[in-house]
């Protein structure tokens, strides 16, 4: 059937009233800060981690700022008044920028921010499973980040977000605060892991069989697994290393007998399956975007499914090649480099499915659509260069250069920050009922995405040709390399910018949301913009998330629209009486 | 090494992605590299094509169908799952091999112990011969045995394509084996950067040639190690011929007779990494500062104070940490066994110039 012809069973929950809605049926900031509804938790997120991350993005300028020039260009030796040398001022900087951006924002910006939103909507259930741990988690949340700004406070940091043992034991700066402050934030990591882990195990409504959960879902659960397994290992290292530092028990200090090497094995069995933390959700985020932007069913979602699990296992095996230089055995490095390359083959199945998906689709080129082609080019960057790491050899000459610095930068920013913003366009009228200004959005993702390479295409070339990390000062050789970089950070800064005008502006003044503006067939679309409390009038019927037959563009009304009976229902879904948690009564 | 400040592309000389290659490993991890690199490419211009193809030949107005809805086609996935195992086992393997070679240094190698401190680095060429800078010779086969004696660093040479950690409580070791040597600047060129410098530290990176006039390969801590990470650098120089090294250890062996107490004292303060923590004009760094500091009084961490004479200063260079001054962390590396007495004795007389 094409664009025009309506079938007559269409339906359109319209637009919610002042009462239904989450955002306004309740005023006040108690409201808010007691909150148990799970929409209002993850809108709290995505305040608390966008803040975050404006704060690590200006002290990223700073660092870029100051790499300038070869001698250092922005901190001085008494900036600001203060009288601490500018080689400290800059470590405390970039350890700063990296804990914060880490902890506070990469971590829990998809999972918190989006996935506390949209994981019960998308499951068609009425709330998370335990909407009082989720409330707490987001207070744990805010408790660690003071602590990360006290020690920032009193006297700085400078150990690196990695907090390598023995430098960590014997700085004087406040080690101790700042790893109190992961460990609390480890807890809130954790609670959301093991919140959404129950929540997709016993509230999915009839007929949302494993194989029915969106990509999104998915992801989320495999991401929720390492949450609940990994973070405590974290937990453990960081009080080992503050007793180390107090009590000098000599765990990892070697004047105590210790291995600081130990400290590396344990802080990457948490770290490494952490950045799988950080990619995962993005990997689910882009599995949505591109299907529902190409009206197409998403292209071999098993495998998709499969590979996020696989890529959860796996990411536990491979801590070691953070370690290649250490002096582990040679059997030991071969090993865990073999095993660092079985972690590719699941990036890549999703990358070649994500292309397979656009093909023959029918693709709109919305601000979501073209942040998801920027992941695409981004991540495939990203995750090649892994390759060059992950090989024995070229390891050696690359570690701890500006080529690693470039390597997670494409990950991770390019990966996982672009994937957020993909998503908070994505989902915004859903949010917040308001449709923005589609031309803005799309700038933000070209100037985003031109920025965003000239920052780091560089910094490969600068760590290929020798440039080791976290250099306050470099040899001029590498002057003009950095300066472009600078100049890329700014334009990629500018970009940011605009996308957050334009999506606030749309608070101000966007038009309302249809229920579903993208013609996306999951659950979070068929209730209404933004949401009511309960989220749904009424159970939800479930089918596949992927199967665009039955959604129609009504030209009329300038809104997608459902026909209600021609999508293939699961046979069970249809509710004898309201199931206990789909929107049931409380 | 020669003029960086020009665009690499402009240089004939130099590729676009990496420093010269000066040991036997870097053609090999060079090999390794670009293999990756085409792979790559080839992947990376495939999915952009594809990317880029797709987004502009399906773009269709809203509401118009897609023109397929497949949902799977399990041979071709398949196909893409496996199929590029092949590589990564290729990779991996290449990579490997390579690798194992970088790890065991050949029987009889020369060797050289290093000791990293913060912030630089001590060379010990045996016979009590201790300088900063790595000096080697062309074409023989040389493993370093690395201690350090505060945190972790990291002995990095990228003209090389070596680097290893160097982790305190522990010898590591990697090896090498040199295979360009180190040009001579012409004596005239030397000449007259000595008279620019005068009795001040040795610029490396304005000349980018050694005091003793050989240009040299960059060699850097690439483990982050505190304040000044980035400024724990040295140089390798290669010698041609074994004489040419013998020759500039034994110069390097102890104070040459033409030279004052306090003038050698002054290079050793410059060479040997005690201007990393101490100044000379007064300002505090991680240690007190030289200035007026030879026969004052100073107050101690353990409440108690001491007259800092010879004694106080010979004691404080091989046991720093015995006394303590107030104010200041137990951090300074001991230097014992590898300062002679004439050197402390220098160093001793250095300091009273200073405080005259
Ligand atoms: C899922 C996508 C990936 C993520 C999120 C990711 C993230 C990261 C991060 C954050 C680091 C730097 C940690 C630090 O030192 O601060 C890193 C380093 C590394 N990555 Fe990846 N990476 C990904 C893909 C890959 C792939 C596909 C490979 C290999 C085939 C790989 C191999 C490595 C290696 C070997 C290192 C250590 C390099 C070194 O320090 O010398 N990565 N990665
Ligand atoms: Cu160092």
């Amino acid at each position: 059937m094409s664009a025009g012809t309506l079938p007559s069973n269409v339906r359109d929950p319209g637009f919610p009233t002042e009462r239904e809605n989450y955002l306004t049926n309740s005023k006040g900031f108690l409201s808010w800060f007691c909150t148990l509804d799970h929409k209002r938790i993850g809108v709290m997120y995505l305040i608390g981690t966008v803040t975050a991350f404006l704060i690590g993005g200006l002290l990223a300028l700073g660092i870029r700022l100051h790499l300038f020039s070869p001698e250092g260009w922005l901190f001085t030796d008494n900036w600001l008044g203060s009288s601490v040398d500018k080689n400290t001022i800059y470590n405390q900087v970039f350890t700063l920028h990296g804990a914060i951006m880490v902890f506070l924002f990469i971590i829990p910006s998809i999972p918190a921010a989006l996935g506390n939103f949209l994981v019960p909507v998308m499951l068609g259930a009425k709330d998370v499973a335990f909407p009082r741990l989720n409330l707490s988690s987001f207070y744990l949340w805010m408790f660690g980040a003071l602590f990360f700004i006290g020690a920032l406070l009193s006297s700085g940091l400078d150990t690196g977000w990695t907090f390598y043992t023995p430098y960590s034991t014997t700085t004087d700066s406040s080690v101790i605060l700042a790893t109190l402050g992961a460990f609390i934030l480890g807890f809130s990591s954790i609670f959301t892991g093991l919140n959404f882990i129950v929540t997709i195990n016993t509230m999915r409504p009839p007929g949302m069989t494993w194989f029915k959960m969106p990509l999104f879902l998915w992801a989320t659960y495999a991401t929720s697994i390492i949450q609940v397994l990994a973070t405590p290992v974290l937990g453990i290292t960081l009080l080992l290393l503050i007793a180390e530092r107090v009590m000098q028990i000599g765990i990892f200090d070697p004047e105590f007998n210790g291995d600081p090497v130990t400290y590396q094995h344990f802080f990457w069995f948490y770290s490494h399956p952490a950045v799988y933390i950080m990619i995962l959700p993005a990997f689910g985020v882009i599995s949505e975007l591109i299907s529902v932007h190409s009206h197409k069913h998403i292209f071999g979602y098993r495998f998709i499914a499969y590979s996020s699990i696989a890529i959860a296992l796996l990411g536990f095996l491979v801590w070691g090649h953070h370690m290649f230089t250490a002096g582990m055995s040679s059997l030991t490095t071969i090993i865990f480099s073999a095993l660092t390359f079985t972690v590719s083959v699941p990036s890549a199945i999703k990358v070649f499915n994500w292309l397979a998906t656009m093909y023959k689709g029918s693709i709109s080129l919305t601000t979501p659509m073209c942040y998801a082609l920027s992941f695409i080019f981004l991540f495939t960057i990203g995750g090649l260069t892994g390759l060059f790491l992950g090989t024995l050899a070229t390891d050696l000459h690359l570690h701890d250069t500006y080529f690693v610095v470039a390597h997670f930068h494409y990950v991770m920013v390019g990966g996982t920050l672009i994937a957020f913003l993909g998503g908070v366009f994505h989902w915004w009228p859903k949010m917040f009922g308001r449709l923005y200004n589609e031309w803005g959005g799309r700038l933000s993702a070209a100037i985003v995405f031109i920025g965003f390479n000239l920052t780091f295409l560089p910094q490969f070339v600068l760590g290929s040709r020798g440039m080791p990390r976290r250099y306050a000062t470099y040899d001029p050789e590498f002057a003009y390399l950095h300066q472009m970089s600078t100049i890329g950070a700014l334009i990629l800064g500018i970009g940011l910018l605009i996308a957050l005008v334009v999506l606030i502006a749309s608070l101000v003044n966007g038009k309302r949301s249809p229920a579903n503006p993208w013609g996306a067939a999951t659950l979070e679309f068929a209730c209404t913009s933004p949401p009511p409390y309960y989220n749904f009038e009424r159970a939800p019927v479930v089918g596949d998330p992927y199967d665009f037959h039955d959604i129609f563009w009504d030209a009329e009304n300038e809104r997608y629209v459902t026909a209600e009976p021609e999508r293939e229902i699961v046979p069970q879904t249809v509710p004898e009486e309201s199931p206990a948690h789909a929107g049931g009564q409380n | 090494m020669l003029d960086h400040n020009q665009l690499p592309l402009a240089d004939v000389n130099k590729s676009l992605w990496f420093p010269e290659q000066a040991s036997s490993f870097a053609e090999g991890v060079d090999w390794v590299y670009d293999t990756i690199l085409y792979i790559s490419l080839v992947f990376f211009v495939g999915i952009v094509i594809a990317l880029v193809w797709f987004a502009i030949k399906y773009h269709k107005k809203k509401g118009e169908p897609a023109e397929s809805q497949t949902s799977h086609h399990t041979p071709l996935e398949l196909l893409w799952s496996i199929g590029p195992s092949f590589l990564l086992v290729y990779m991996f393997v290449v990579g490997a091999i390579s690798y194992l070679d970088m790890r065991t240094p050949p029987e009889g190698s020369y060797e050289i112990g290093v000791e990293a401190y913060k912030w630089g680095w001590t060379m010990d060429y045996g016979g009590g011969t201790y300088h900063p800078e790595l000096h080697l010779l062309l074409d023989e086969p040389t493993k370093l045995s690395m201690r350090s004696s505060d945190v972790i660093h990291s002995l990095f040479i990228p003209a090389f394509r070596a680097k290893k950690d160097i982790v305190p409580g522990r010898y590591n070791y990697m090896w090498f084996k040199p295979t360009v040597a180190s040009e001579k600047v012409s004596v005239d060129e030397l000449a007259s950067a000595k008279k620019e410098t005068g009795t001040d530290a040795w610029d490396y990176d304005k000349y980018q040639f050694t005091p003793d006039g050989y240009r040299f390969f960059d060699l850097y801590c690439a483990e982050y190690c505190g304040k000044s990470h980035s400024e724990m650098q040295t140089v390798v120089v290669v010698h041609e011929t074994q004489e040419e090294l013998d020759a500039w250890i034994k110069e390097k062996a102890s104070r040459p007779d033409d030279v004052a107490p306090d003038a050698w004292g002054k290079t050793l303060y410059n060479q040997r990494g005690c201007a990393s923590c101490h100044s000379i004009d007064g300002s505090k760094r991680v240690g007190p500062s030289f200035k007026d500091l030879a026969g004052s009084t100073h107050a101690l961490a353990d409440g108690s104070s001491v007259t800092v004479d010879p004694n106080y200063i010979r004691e404080s260079i091989l046991e720093p940490k015995a006394k303590v001054v107030a104010g200041y962390n137990p951090v300074m590396p001991s230097y014992k066994g590898q300062l002679s007495d004439d050197d402390i004795d220098s160093i001793i007389a250095y300091l009273k110039t200073l405080a005259e």
